[in-house]
Parts: C-alpha cells; sequence; structure tokens
C-alpha cells in the first residue's frame, strides 16, 4: 500500500496517459443521470456523479455475453478478455464486484466472467455526492470494500491516490505523482469517513438479525403478497442490481444459418418464466407462480440465503432497485424494516 | 488437461461442450427417443443419477439425465422426450450424428446409502430414463443390495418405455418389478389406476431406502404411502426437476433457497428437501 498525490492541474494529464494505454471506463453525465462509458477525453469524466444507471458489473458480465460459437466447421469459446481501466467506481459498487467475483469463482469457475475481471484495473473514488435512495452505510456496515487496485480521494487542491496491488502501481507512470505527505493522507481519510452515516435511508438492524427475521419470515404468505401487490414483474430491480448474477442461454443463428452464437443474456427471477418448466403435452408447472413468491425470492436472496457464502448480505445498498422500480415496491429498506416489525 | 495427473484444469471454459456420435437411435415411445452415445474423444464418467446438458448448436441446450449405469461404460444412453423447441430439435437426429454434452453435472443417487439395503425405486412418466442409470446399476451389481423393489407408472401403455427391459424384469428374481397405467387400450391386461394403489402389493421394510422421480405431483402421493410403511424422511430420496440454464450453479434458475439443484441435487433426501420451503 503506498500513498501518493496529484495535483487538480496535473489530473487531466493522467487521465490522458490511461487513455492512450488501455481502455478507460469512468463514469460521465447522460442526460440528469450518470453511467459508467468509455472515456475519450479528461473533460467527460465525472467524479462527482452520485450513482450510475447500470452498476459496473456490466464490464465484466455485459448484458449479452457470447459463450460459444459454431459454424459448419466446428465451435469455440469466446473468451477473449481487453485490458481496462474502470475508473472512478464508488466503495459500494466495489463490493458488488467482489460480490460477483465470488459467485462467478464458486463450484466452476466462469472463466468468461474471470477473464474480463483479471483484465480489469479498478480504481475506486471517494463518494462526493450521495444518491436520493442510498443506503450503503447500513446495509453491511462491517464489510469492508475490497478487490480494487488504486483508491483515488478528492482532496483540496487535487487528489490523494492510494495504490493496493501491482496493477495499480502500474498507474504511478502515468501520472506526476509525488508521495502523500501525511498530512494529505489524513484528510483523505477524513473525506471518506464524513460521508458515513449522510444516506438519506436506514436499516435499522444489523445484517444477521435481519438474515434469520427475514429467514424465519419465510411463510408469511399474506404479507409477501402485499408487499408484491402492485409488481409488475418487470424485472428492472434485477437488471439494475450490481450484485443480481442470473442469466438466461440462447442460440442464434447468423444470418447465413449455418452459423452462430450461443450467447447468455440478463435474466431476472421476478419475471414469470424464470422458474417455468415444461412438461409436454402443454403441460408446464411454475414453482414461483404467484408475484409475493417472486419477490420474496428477490428478498430472500438479498438479505438471508447467500450470506453465508458471501460473509454479509448480497445487497450493497447503491438504491438503484428503489429509483427504478415504477411501482416503488422494490426498495430493500423499506422491505427490511416492515418485515423486521411484522410480529 | 493439468500437467501434472491429467485431471481437468479448473480454468477450461465451463460453456464449451463436448461432441458425442450417436450410435444408436431408437424410438422408445412416440414421443421419447432413446440415444446410445459415445464420446468423440472416448472419455466420460458419471455416476447415476447425475445429469447432462445436452446441445445442438442453433437450437439450445436442455438438462438430461443418464439413463445407463457407469457399470456399462462402452457407451452411454439418454432418453429424451419431445417437448419444446430443443428437445424437439435433438430428437430428430440420426444414428451417425453428433450432439454437444457437458457432462457429468450434479449429485446423483447416493450409492453408498443404499448399498446393503433394501431398495425401492419409484418412477413415474420420463422420471423411468434418470432412473434407469441406478436400476442397471443394481442389476449389475446386484449382490451389493438387498431386496430391490421397482414401481412404474406411465400414462397409458403406449406411454410405456424400454418394453424388451420391463419384460425382462418382469421375469427376474433380482428384481419385485411392478407397473400399472392411468388408462388402459384394448391390448392391456395388467393394472389400471395410480401409481400409489401398487403399494399394496409391496411387502416393505421400514429400513427401506426409497427413490423417487417423476412428476412433481406425484411425490406428495407416494411420500405418504411410504411414510406409511415406517420408511423415514432422511432414507427417502427425490430426484427434483426444476428450469435449468447453466447447470453449474451460475445462472439461478434451478435455486430452490439456498440450494442449486443444479449443483447439490438433482437428488435430495427428503428430510432436506422438507426444510428447502419450495422444493415440494
Ligand atoms: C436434472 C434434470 C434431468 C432431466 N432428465 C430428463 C430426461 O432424462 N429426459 C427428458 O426427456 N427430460 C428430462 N428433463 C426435462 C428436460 O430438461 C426438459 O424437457 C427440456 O428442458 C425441455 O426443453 P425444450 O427446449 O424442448 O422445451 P421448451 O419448453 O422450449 O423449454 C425452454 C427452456 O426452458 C428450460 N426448461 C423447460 N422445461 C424444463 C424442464 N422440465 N426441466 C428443466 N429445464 C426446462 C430449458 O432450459 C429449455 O431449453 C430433465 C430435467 C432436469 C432438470
Ligand atoms: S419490484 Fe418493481 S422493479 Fe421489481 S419487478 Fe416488481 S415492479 Fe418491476
Ligand atoms: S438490491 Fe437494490 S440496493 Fe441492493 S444492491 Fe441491488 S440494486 Fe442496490
Ligand atoms: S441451472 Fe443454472 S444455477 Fe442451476
Amino acid at each position: 500500500m503506498k500513498n501518493y498525490y496529484l495535483s487538480e492541474n496535473d489530473f487531466s494529464d493522467f487521465v490522458t496517459r490511461m487513455i492512450s494505454t488501455k481502455e478507460l471506463i469512468a463514469p460521465i453525465a447522460k442526460g440528469p443521470r450518470f453511467v459508467f462509458s468509455k472515456i475519450k477525453s479528461p473533460s467527460e469524466i465525472r467524479l462527482d456523479y452520485d450513482v450510475t444507471i447500470l452498476p459496473p458489473k456490466k464490464e465484466f458480465f455485459p448484458p449479452r455475453q457470447n459463450l460459444v460459437k459454431f459454424s459448419s466447421k466446428g465451435y469455440e469459446g469466446c473468451i477473449d478478455p481487453k485490458e481496462k481501466i474502470l475508473f472512478g467506481v464508488h466503495p459500494y459498487d466495489v463490493k458488488g464486484i467482489d460480490i460477483t467475483d465470488t459467485v462467478f469463482e464458486n463450484n466452476k469457475k466462469d472463466m468468461n466472467y474471470l477473464a474480463n475481471r483479471r483484465a480489469a484495473t479498478i480504481v475506486a473514488s471517494n463518494i462526493q455526492k450521495v444518491s436520493s435512495r442510498a443506503f450503503w452505510d447500513t446495509v453491511g456496515a462491517d464489510i469492508k470494500a475490497k478487490g480494487h487496485d488504486a483508491f483515488l480521494t478528492k482532496i483540496s487542491d487535487g487528489y490523494h491516490f492510494q495504490t493496493l496491488t501491482t496493477k495499480g502501481d502500474a498507474l504511478i507512470s502515468c501520472g506526476k505523482f509525488t508521495a502523500a505527505t501525511e498530512k494529505q493522507s489524513s484528510e483523505a481519510k477524513k473525506v471518506n469517513e464524513s460521508v458515513n452515516g449522510t444516506c438519506p435511508e436506514k436499516l435499522k438492524h444489523s445484517s444477521k438479525d435481519i438474515a434469520k427475521k427475514v429467514r424465519d419470515s419465510f411463510s408469511k404468505k399474506e404479507m409477501w403478497d402485499k408487499m408484491a401487490q402492485r409488481c409488475f414483474s418487470c424485472g428492472t430491480c434485477n437488471i439494475v442490481c450490481p450484485t443480481c448474477y442470473c442469466f438466461d442461454v440462447q442460440d442464434k443463428w447468423n444470418v447465413d444459418q449455418t452459423s452462430g452464437v450461443r450467447t447468455r443474456y440478463w435474466d431476472s427471477c421476478l419475471t414469470e418464466e424464470f422458474s417455468k418448466i415444461s412438461l409436454g403435452a402443454g403441460h408446464s408447472e411454475n414453482f414461483r407462480e404467484s408475484r409475493g413468491s417472486r419477490y420474496r425470492h428477490r428478498i430472500m436472496r438479498k438479505a438471508a440465503y447467500l450470506n453465508e457464502t458471501l460473509g454479509g448480505p448480497a445487497c450493497i445498498g447503491c438504491g438503484r432497485c428503489s429509483s427504478g422500480c415504477t411501482a416503488n415496491i422494490a426498495d430493500p429498506v423499506e422491505a427490511i424494516n416492515t418485515i423486521m416489525e411484522v410480529k | 488437461m493439468c500437467d501434472n495427473c491429467g485431471c481437468e484444469t479448473t480454468e477450461e471454459n465451463i460453456f464449451l461442450p463436448k461432441e458425442a456420435k450417436i450410435i444408436k437411435a431408437v424410438q422408445a415411445t412416440a414421443d421419447v427417443k432413446l440415444f446410445t452415445l459415445k464420446m468423440a474423444d472416448g472419455y466420460i464418467h458419471w455416476d447415476p443419477g447425475q445429469f447432462l446438458e445436452v446441445s445442438l448448436f442453433g437450437y439450445g441446450e436442455i438438462p438430461i439425465g443418464f439413463a445407463s449405469s457407469p457399470t456399462r461404460p462402452e457407451s452411454f444412453d439418454i432418453a429424451i422426450r419431445t417437448v419444446g423447441r430443443v428437445s424437439g430439435a435433438i430428437n430428430k437426429l440420426v444414428a451417425g450424428d453428433s450432439m454437444f454434452l457437458r457432462a457429468p453435472l450434479g449429485t446423483g443417487f447416493p450409492i453408498n446409502l443404499l448399498r446393503g439395503q433394501d431398495v425401492i425405486i419409484v418412477a413415474g412418466g420420463i422420471g423411468l430414463c434418470p432412473t434407469r442409470s441406478l436400476i442397471q446399476y443394481i442389476m449389475d451389481r446386484r449382490d451389493e443390495f438387498k431386496k430391490f423393489t421397482l414401481i412404474y407408472g406411465a400414462k397409458n401403455p403406449s406411454q410405456q418405455m424400454f418394453k424388451d427391459e420391463l419384460a425382462t424384469w418382469k421375469k427376474s428374481s433380482d428384481i419385485d418389478f411392478y407397473d400399472i397405467v392411468d388408462k388402459a387400450d384394448e391390448n392391456w391386461k395388467g393394472e389400471v389406476g395410480l401409481i400409489t394403489s401398487l403399494f399394496a402389493k409391496t411387502n416393505l421394510n421400514p429400513e427401506t431406502r426409497a427413490v423417487i422421480c417423476g412428476p412433481p405431483i406425484m411425490f406428495k402421493f407416494v411420500v405418504m404411502e411410504l411414510n406409511k410403511r415406517g420408511i423415514k424422511n432422511e432414507n427417502i430420496f427425490l430426484d427434483l426437476e426444476r428450469r435449468m440454464k447453466c447447470g453449474v450453479g451460475k445462472c439461478g434458475h434451478c435455486q430452490i433457497n439456498d440450494q442449486y439443484v443444479c449443483v447439490d441435487g438433482p437428488v435430495f433426501p427428503l428430510s432436506k428437501a422438507k426444510q428447502l420451503e419450495e422444493a415440494l
């Protein structure tokens, strides 16, 4: 771990140098909101963003990803990682990436994800603006963000830059960095600590207590049905979530009708078809037929099912689902605080 | 492959299937086709109750159980019912064609817990295909097991599969075999009714180990019959069917509670399934 300082004036050159070495992905404005996107010039970067529409997981696990290409001559895998720098990732999203890292490593390793992940350098950055539905300071509060290669913090007259890995160290040659003074490092620490407690939404219980109560509430059918009453089964809450990783797999022919691709697409457990099986002769069975049971499955996954595997909840408190849900029912804080109060 | 021991390395592409050649393809019933396969590279190992992701490029991939026993390793069988897009396309294949497989997947029948015990297998409909891997296994290593009972229910006589084998099992003193159909036709001389009515003919000791595979609605009633005979839930094993896409614990489709049916199953002891609220 090394601490550096970069002056405000040298920031632009640093970004330009990074762009010349690798693809640089960073938050940019899109209308009134923000997205992670490929950067062409330093002026596009908006480190004062609150939250991006989609989480950065799309860089490793894109909405559609080819798995196998086939033609009349044979077939082959599509793993083809590109070196990238993912720049300006907020700590809650770093935790989200850490979660997808774990699940794609688990059981059998999925190199379609992991190769992309390993080819990436992640530069985290401090949260300058808190989004309106965020609760990252009360969800899994004891879990530290890890897996990033460097951490950039805006301090007075410039940036504090902490490198954590050799990939992080490699970025130092891109800018006019000097060793950070103790004062600069302690300022950075203060800046990062100062955002804790500022999230507009709050969970009132520990992850452990929540996991237990949520699990114990499984059979409160009426409660779940009521919570999901206005659900459109649109799946938006899954699509915008940094820790959702379910997918569908489909084959598609190319126009020549002899070659094609096997592709995975983000899928959503809130949609009706997700657990449906065909039994032949027009019969089928859906193991989560009601909206309530699908809504429950999502909350269970976020608050309970994966806790043992991950060492904490599978929700990092970004609030993307809360603001993305047209029916305004997806907010985990509202759901969990309600569950905690039901006798 | 790893250089030291020739094992599969963990960094290979888990979605890349291997080619298998169809040596034989026969209609088992009007809508079920039985394929005998051999891997193009010759190598495959599996346990009874494990499954494969079977695919045809351009159509897709589906989970299918091994329908023959690893005690017969020269080739292996799978039986596929025409249901939708993928099964429909695969069932047009003939001997000499190839299909593409990822296997073995999942956790199969707990042979070690069945060995040395009385065993009953209850198979409904297409459920006879995956359980055939265990039936053959027990028949091939008959002295490792005690009393062996098989109950098989089909919709009607024309949907009965593996007719030659059924006839052999009927005659064999190694197996107490009972079959039934929901609806008879003019040539049917056997039992007609629900699969559960066959239990009256059996003589099961309470220590019997039971395996159930069939349509979801069948489980509840069969379990009741087994429990009535004193068979405990931890000695009853269910072969569960869930929507599957990846078969390797990633895509989430098969998840019940915190378990992935494709990795932790498809075979679960009933005692465990009872704790997974959505399993039954
Ligand atoms: C562990 C396991 C073992 C199985 N063994 C056999 C077998 O030995 N023989 C056999 O004929 N069938 C078996 N099935 C059922 C078989 O997988 C389905 O009939 C098949 O997936 C239908 O696919 P389709 O594309 O033809 O149908 P569609 O209706 O077009 O299905 C679309 C997709 O949904 C999924 N899906 C639909 N139905 C099922 C289902 N019942 N189970 C799992 N996924 C489903 C598949 O990914 C499928 O590609 C097994 C299922 C499981 C889970
Ligand atoms: S909870 Fe909201 S976002 Fe999620 S599926 Fe239902 S309506 Fe859509
Ligand atoms: S559940 Fe909602 S708040 Fe939690 S990580 Fe997913 S999108 Fe963010
Ligand atoms: S089939 Fe994908 S997780 Fe089980």
